[in-house]
């Protein structure tokens, strides 16, 4: 008979079920929007930040003061301590080896390029003092696993613009800096003479490519690792390693010293990829390094990925809010709107405690039905919003379903409790009379 | 017969008023969906205007991203320079953000340490060189992130402080407390050692008059670094024209923020207004199906209004009048509850309140007029009930 009831009552009045559920479908459609978007939005934001670049540091441990001024290292060649190449495979191996999304080891080298092409006897050959910086351009690394791994500056450093192409690796080829090609009079597709800086070797290198970085790298050459090796005289080495790795913004628990950690404290800490838990781990798979964090690239990060989560949490938020306070008020509508029907199921004998759990049982039909249509309108609207936004969509969550699921329910029980209590109080009489 | 129409105004408004009052409930369930609707309009809106503008002054954390060079090449033996009074050219704010800078003197220095535990006899006392760096501001401290390792108040009378870069700490076997000779007759008490992850780590720095001493350019700078706050465009622009006040001297943005900064705020800009876009087309259109629900379950009015003879038009027109007020109080009430909203959000999310903008608050009282309205609409259908079938209670 209670089911009966229920039946009848949908299938009596299917106009206005159909206006409540759509109420509470579309309602919970915004929630459903707003929570997968904010929940999904860190991870997104987080790879966006890595067209800033690095955001570690690695330099050998002991290592001589460098005299750096404006990229230009002023140390004696011979000075300084190197780092073999041949580890940078176990950057891959960290537990966090899939946060890192791309390393570029470098090797400086003072050198004088000048152009080699005839020129009258005039005006002779423009010889230019600059830097080599050895590095990877796109570098198949080779990984304990097997497999090979991808990278070089076009991940590390993704503003570097490149006028012409990349240098090929272990090639004799470079690409030199827009400020310096200027310098040196040379232009693309011209061959290069570089010489180390006490003159003691000297290469060829094809011009393939122009760099404008808007920094000091405007003023070298780059060329292969190989070929910074061979004029600096140190195979199978560089200086610098720069690491860019996907990372969780630092909370107060990440600010704290790892020397104070509790055992469980350690673990969640060294299981969270934060920026100073991957730096550790990296420096315990490269011996005799310094891993630094480049403040100025995961400070901001961490600050704005916060702020930017939070502003979202409270869309959603407010969102959740105006949609439960909607479907309240169109559940308490469809109360008060049928007190003439429980003035005569209680004129029939009806209890309230009767009356309240027919009309819960409704609303809740209505919330379950409302509230799985609205998730699914939720998801494909934050799957449209997601690949227009970042390019791919979020994965729907099972969480974000019960959440939903149970804020239908709740706020349709909620928003018919009130005018059902009052109705309970009405004498049914006055109620069929019309009063 | 304009007393006929006085009747008939008066009339009108008699029965809206009796539409309204006569269920309370009902009314406040109106009020509340709409009310709710509005604020969320409204709080949204206020916050997505503000919301924009705080995150490009939170890129500040990312330091300096324009740099002022000398246009003569540089050399160790004979660096090019410019001078210090071009500082005082760079506006201090551009149209929206502020403008912050800092001139700084590079050089290299032998430098010696004094230690203030356990010094070093004379003869072992070794002079290592170090880059020495002048800064002209104290504002370069807030505009580089660095995370502090040691400090030390301030003892005697020496007050000519300066701070080292962990790397240049470690080399020299300095702490904070010590004094650094820098040659020339100069020193600085070391009052911070700092961590930035960057080359500064192996930089001493010092106030610029100090550097200018030591390195004899006075009244010189190497550079200047700049931190521009703004959209991706005003950036730009702020560029521009300090390119044009300072003919001198190269200005250049750092690429690898300015168009960092300029990607990120560009997705996060877009994904706020998606959202909130969103957010709002939903709220409006579950408020107009709670709406029109309310509004459907008006049938018996309606058919009592035919049945003595009200046509359908004026009808129509009264429920709608009475949507029309009910939208107008709502969006009003809720639209004040936004803007308190989004100055309480704004407080949450970046420590200040947004500043409440007052066209948000027609937009969304408008907004509120227009979805009540449009869900009294349906009514229309009712133009084709006949009163006796309601009355019978038939559907």
């Amino acid at each position: 008979m209670f089911l009966r009831l229920v039946a009848d009552s949908f299938g009596r009045r299917p106009r206005h079920k159909l206006l409540t559920g759509a109420a509470l479908a579309l309602g919970m459609g915004v929630a459903t929007a707003a929570l997968s978007v904010s929940l999904d939005v860190g991870d997104r934001l987080a790879k966006e930040f890595r067209s800033l670049g690095a955001n570690l540091l690695v330099t050998p441990q002991s290592d001589s003061l460098p005299l750096e001024i404006g990229g230009v290292d002023y140390r004696p060649v011979n000075a300084g301590v190197y780092l073999p190449e041949a580890d940078l495979p176990k950057l891959k191996t960290i537990f966090w080896h899939n946060n890192i999304m791309g390393f570029s080891p470098i090797l400086e080298v003072p050198i004088e390029a000048w152009s080699p092409a005839p020129k009258s006897w005039i005006t002779p050959a423009v010889r230019g003092k600059a830097s080599l910086i050895g590095t990877w351009a796109q570098h198949n690394v080779e990984i304990p696993d097997g497999t090979t791994y991808l990278t070089g500056v076009v991940k590390t450093n993704p503003w570097w613009d490149v006028k012409g192409q990349w240098f090929g690796e272990d090639s004799r080829q470079c690409v030199v800096g827009v400020n310096l090609l200027k310098r040196i009079e040379a232009k693309l597709g011209d061959d290069l003479n570089v010489s180390s800086g006490d003159h003691a070797k000297w290469v060829t290198l094809k011009v393939v490519g122009v760099l404008s970085s808007g920094g000091s790298e405007d003023e070298s050459v780059l060329a292969p690792l190989s070929v910074a090796q061979e004029l600096a005289g140190r195979p199978g080495q560089y200086r610098k390693l720069y690491v860019s790795a996907l990372t969780k913004p630092e909370d107060a628990f990440a600010k704290r010293d790892p020397q104070s950690f509790t055992p469980a404290e350690y673990d969640r800490w060294f299981c969270t990829p934060y920026i100073s838990s991957i730096a550790f781990q990296i420096q315990q798979e490269l011996l005799g390094t310094d891993v630094r964090v480049i403040r100025r690239v995961a400070d901001g990060e961490g600050q704005i990925l916060i702020r930017v989560r939070m502003l979202l949490w409270l869309v959603a938020g407010a969102a959740l809010l105006a949609a439960a306070l909607a479907v309240g008020a169109s559940s308490a509508a469809s109360v008060i709107e049928r007190r003439t029907e429980i003035g005569l199921m209680k004129a029939l004998g009806a209890g309230s405690g009767t009356v309240g759990f027919l009309l819960a049982a409704e609303q809740l039909v209505l919330a379950f039905v409302g509230g799985g249509a609205g998730y699914a309108l939720g998801i494909l609207l934050a799957r449209l919003l997601g690949e227009r936004i970042f390019g791919s969509a979020p994965e729907p969550s099972l969480i974000v379903f019960f959440v939903i699921i149970t804020l239908a329910a709740g706020v349709t029980i909620l928003g018919s409790a009130l005018p059902l209590r009052r109705a309970s109080r009405y004498e049914p009489a006055p109620i069929l009379r019309g009063e | 017969m304009p007393g006929t129409r006085a009747t008939n105004k008066a009339m009108f408004w008699r029965i809206i008023r009796r539409l309204l009052g006569a269920n309370r409930g009902r009314l406040f369930v109106m009020l509340l969906a709409l009310g709710a609707g509005a604020a969320v309009t409204a709080a949204l809106l206020n916050l997505q205007v503000d919301a924009k503008r705080r995150l490009t002054s939170e890129f500040r954390a990312f330091g300096p991203n324009v740099i002022i060079t000398p246009r003569a090449a540089n050399s160790p033996n004979n660096p090019a320079t410019l001078e210090e009074s071009i500082l005082q050219e760079i506006p201090v704010s551009s149209e929206m953000g502020r403008v912050e800078s800092v001139g700084l003197l590079y050089s290299v220095a032998n430098v010696t340490v004094d230690r203030l535990h356990a010094p070093l006899p004379d003869g072992q006392r070794t002079r290592t060189p170090a880059v020495l760096v002048g800064y002209s501001s104290k504002t370069f401290r807030d505009l580089l992130p660095a995370k502090t390792v040691e400090v030390s108040q301030l003892l005697g009378s020496n007050t000519r402080v300066c701070f080292v870069g962990v790397n240049a700490a470690h080399q020299l076997k300095v702490r904070a407390g010590d004094t650094l000779q820098l040659g020339g007759g100069n020193d600085c008490f070391v009052q911070e050692i700092a961590n930035f992850g960057g080359v500064e780590d192996n930089q001493i720095f010092v106030d610029l008059p100090t550097a200018q001493k030591v390195t004899q350019f006075p009244g010189a700078i190497s550079l200047a670094e700049v931190r521009v706050s703004g959209t991706p465009r005003q950036i730009e622009e702020t560029i521009a024209s300090l390119q044009q006040r300072l003919l001198g001297a190269e200005v250049r943005p750092i690429r690898q923020f300015t168009e960092g900064e300029a990607k990120i705020y560009n997705r996060i800009s877009g994904l706020l207004t998606a959202t909130i876009g969103i957010v709002l087309l939903l709220t409006a259109l579950c408020v107009m199906a709670a709406m029109t629900n309310v509004a459907m379950e008006r049938k018996m009015d309606v058919g009592l209004m035919k049945a003595i003879g009200g046509s359908i038009r004026r009808v129509l027109r009264l429920f709608l009048a009475e949507a029309a007020l009910l939208g107008l109080a709502g969006g009003m009430i809720g639209a004040a509850a936004g803007i308190f909203l989004s100055i309480g959000l704004g407080k949450a999310v970046f420590g200040v309140a947004a500043r409440p903008r007052l066209i948000v608050y027609p937009v969304a009282v408008a907004l509120t007029i227009m979805v009540a309205i449009l869900s009294a609409y349906p009514l229309r259908r009712l133009a084709s009930i006949r009163p006796a079938s309601v009355f019978r209670g038939e559907t």
